[in-house]
């Protein structure tokens, strides 16, 4: 039983020239004991920022608390010993790539209580419960490059659990994780909370699916200076207005005969280490049209993405425009088809925004078209003050709004996307779904989506493929 | 036997080489080497890879000796043999321990701050890593039309980004996971360096004088 409060906190990341813009301002909040709490607000607000204070990361890895402080149980964060925090407070990172120090699964859950002082003789059964509780004992053996984010996910939980942590933080946890993952992560939260009385903090942009399981609702500002727990109706109020419209009737139409394939694959295999992912006889995607390509996590949406710009190696044939993918020169394929990386920062190629857009500017197949339109997109999606940032400083919200706008400038005709909603707020899914509705109609693209957020994308899209049990196949619901 | 002082046995037998000239002691340890990675069942490959790489600096070793300076044939021998011993005794220690035997005996015998011993762990693991993260890099470039050559900067730039970040996060990750520099931690694992560890690297340190010595004062 933990209760966390902060007091007064002011939080800033010193720029080079030494100024201290404040990131958080003055914020105060109590998160109520064995409570089920969520924290929202606009990306860029500032939440992972609140999030990595309160499990004690920053200021040691950056930044620094320009007033106030947190308390945990009315100590001081910062006075609480490295060695002890982990059993009172753990952390679930945004990124589920970037929570782990070991190779397997098993070895990382080992990592962790060896740094507890957990007695050799009790580790085996520690790491047994965990597993089982996450329902995970399956992976127990596997290398941790090769799960999915839903499984990288689990696994994080499951290292949180075998540390018995009192307060649970969570980061965005469920970004790249698809709805069934999702659900079962959040109800063994649930039964954390009221079986094991702890105390749970997530910070999500997205409200949905919460309403069943959260007692408490903060909301943080645009501006990072207001951080307030709405009361009952107002909580209401807001979960309502974020209900999302039931995509489970909404009705795609199928691919029809006059459709011209641009990609076409025929008994293509994909393979990840030594498990098959996908198993195809026969599949095309089709030219100007906007397909939207779902999946459990781990099937090998991504993987076929990576396929297709011969990012992974795959048997059979994949063609596009009837040339083998894997035989076109790259500087020939990356001039027909790109990718929109799930992970932003491995598509920056400069430092800041504006030399990032000019770079696209510079080699854009429809340059014109883009130089006219580029100063309203950059409004629209209020990056038009962040010019002179440097890309990597960027929020998680920001960086994507900057790839997807990059990508789309360079006006490839096949354009593939990794998970490109992810961490952007209800107001910036809508404005970059638009431009991208925009942008493929009047440039002529073909696109390719990879998406777990099914959101508005009935607007979006053409045709729906979903990837089950080896199998591509075009349907007509969207959920 | 115990992975730190077997590296330290290694390490030892190559110094000794190092100063004498005897080749049939050159020749023994390469053997004995050859024999101890042969008990650790390599694939094909690499045994024909262990074999031919170390030809390359051998015969240009001892055609150099023999071809340009009035050392003698003994002498060519010598270093023809020694680089083979090298290469053996030093892969007889690396194939038969994984590293994080290695690492594990590192932090728990030798007494190296586990700091080191889990960053290096996470260097290791990060190697493929790196290697197919050039890739995207220069598909990143292809795809803005910058084609970004094994010779540009930008390449390195973004690599060694992007291995910033890497580290930051392995730190991060490392400390949200209860790892705490310098403060007590138990080992599931635990490596113990026992009495015939012992004997087994002061017998072979006996054995490699005596071989050495012998044959000198022949």
């Amino acid at each position: 039983m933990a209760t966390i409060s902060i007091n007064h906190l002011s939080f800033s990341y010193p720029t080079e020239d030494g100024q201290k813009p404040l990131t958080l301002a003055d914020v105060s909040a109590t998160f109520p004991d064995g409570g089920f709490s969520l924290l929202t607000g606009p990306s860029g607000s500032g939440k992972s920022t609140l999030m990595k204070i309160m499990s004690g990361l920053y200021p040691k890895f950056g930044g620094v608390i320009t007033h106030g402080e947190i308390q945990l149980n009315h100590t001081p964060i910062s006075e609480i010993p490295e060695t002890d925090r982990g059993q009172l407070i753990a952390m679930m990172f945004q990124n589920p790539n970037q929570q782990f120090a070991m190779d397997t699964v098993e070895r990382e859950l080992l990592f962790t209580l060896e740094n507890q002082c957990v007695p050799p003789s009790e580790m085996m059964s520690r790491v047994d419960r965990a597993l089982e509780y996450v329902e995970i004992t399956a992976l127990r053996h596997r290398q941790l490059n090769s799960l999915s984010g839903g499984e990288k996910q689990k696994v994080a939980l499951a290292v949180i659990i075998a540390m018995k942590a009192d307060t649970i933080l969570l980061d965005e946890p469920f970004a790249s994780v698809d709805p069934v993952a999702r659900q079962l992560l959040l109800s063994k939260l649930a039964k954390l909370q009221h079986e094991e009385h702890k105390t749970i903090i997530i910070s999500d942009h997205d409200l949905e699916d919460y309403d069943a399981y959260i007692d408490h609702l903060f909301v943080l500002n645009g501006t990072g200076n207001s951080l307030t727990l709405l009361n009952e109706t107002d909580a209401q109020e807001k979960m309502a207005a974020f209900q999302r419209q039931d995509t489970s009737d909404q009705q795609l139409s199928l691919p029809t005969k006059v459709d011209q394939p641009v990609i076409t694959a025929h008994d293509l295999s994909l393979t990840a280490g030594t498990s098959t992912l996908l198993k195809q006889p026969e599949i095309n995607f089709f030219k100007h049209h906007i397909t939207l390509l779902t999946g459990a996590n781990g099937t090998g949406k991504s993987t076929l993405l990576m396929a297709l710009s011969k990012l992974h190696q795959y048997d059979g044939t994949l063609l596009l425009n009837q040339k083998e993918i894997a035989k076109i020169r790259n500087n020939q394929l990356y001039r027909q088809v790109a990718l929109v990386f799930q992970d932003a920062d491995q598509q920056f190629l400069n430092v800041s925004v504006a030399e990032e857009l000019a770079l696209s500017l510079k080699n854009s197949q429809a340059a014109a078209y883009f130089k006219e339109r580029l100063p309203g997109f950059l409004e629209k999606l209020q990056l038009d003050h962040l010019q002179d940032h440097v890309v990597y400083t960027l929020s998680g919200g920001q960086k994507k709004k900057l790839q997807i706008l990059e990508m789309l400038i360079m006006a490839t005709p096949v354009l593939l996307f990794d998970e490109p909603f992810t961490g952007l707020d209800f107001s910036s899914l809508q404005t970059i779904m638009a431009i991208m509705k925009q942008v493929a109609h009047d440039c002529h693209q073909t696109m390719l989506i990879v998406s777990h957020q099914l959101f508005g994308l009935d607007a979006l899209v053409d045709y729906h493929v979903t990837l089950a049990n080896n199998q591509l196949q075009y349907v007509e619901g969207l959920a | 036997m115990n992975p730190s002082l077997k590296f330290l046995l290694a390490v030892l037998i190559a110094l000794e080489i190092s100063f004498t000239s005897t080749w049939m002691v050159n020749l023994a340890l390469a053997i004995i080497g050859l024999l101890i990675i042969l008990t650790s069942r390599p694939p094909l490959k690499r045994l024909v890879l262990l074999f031919f790489v170390p030809l390359i600096p051998a015969v240009a070793l001892a055609v150099a000796i023999l071809l340009q300076s009035n050392a003698g044939m003994h002498f060519a021998l010598v270093l023809f043999t020694r680089i083979y011993a090298y290469v053996f005794v030093g892969s007889a220690a690396t194939l038969t321990t994984s590293v994080s035997d290695l690492v594990m005996s590192l932090e728990q015998n030798a007494h190296i701050p586990s700091k080191f011993a889990y960053g290096f762990l996470g260097a290791f693991d990060l190697l493929p890593k790196i290697v197919s993260e050039v890739n995207v890099i220069r598909a990143a470039g292809n795809m803005r039309g910058q084609a970004l050559h094994i010779w540009s900067p930008q390449l390195y730039f973004k690599a060694i980004l992007a291995s910033l970040d890497w580290s930051e996060n392995l730190a991060e990750a490392m400390t949200s996971h209860g790892f705490s520099e310098g403060a007590p931690r138990t080992y599931f694992k635990q490596i113990r360096v026992h009495w015939w560890d012992w004997c087994i690297m002061i017998s072979s340190l006996l054995l490699l004088q005596i071989a050495l010595f012998g044959l000198h004062l022949q």
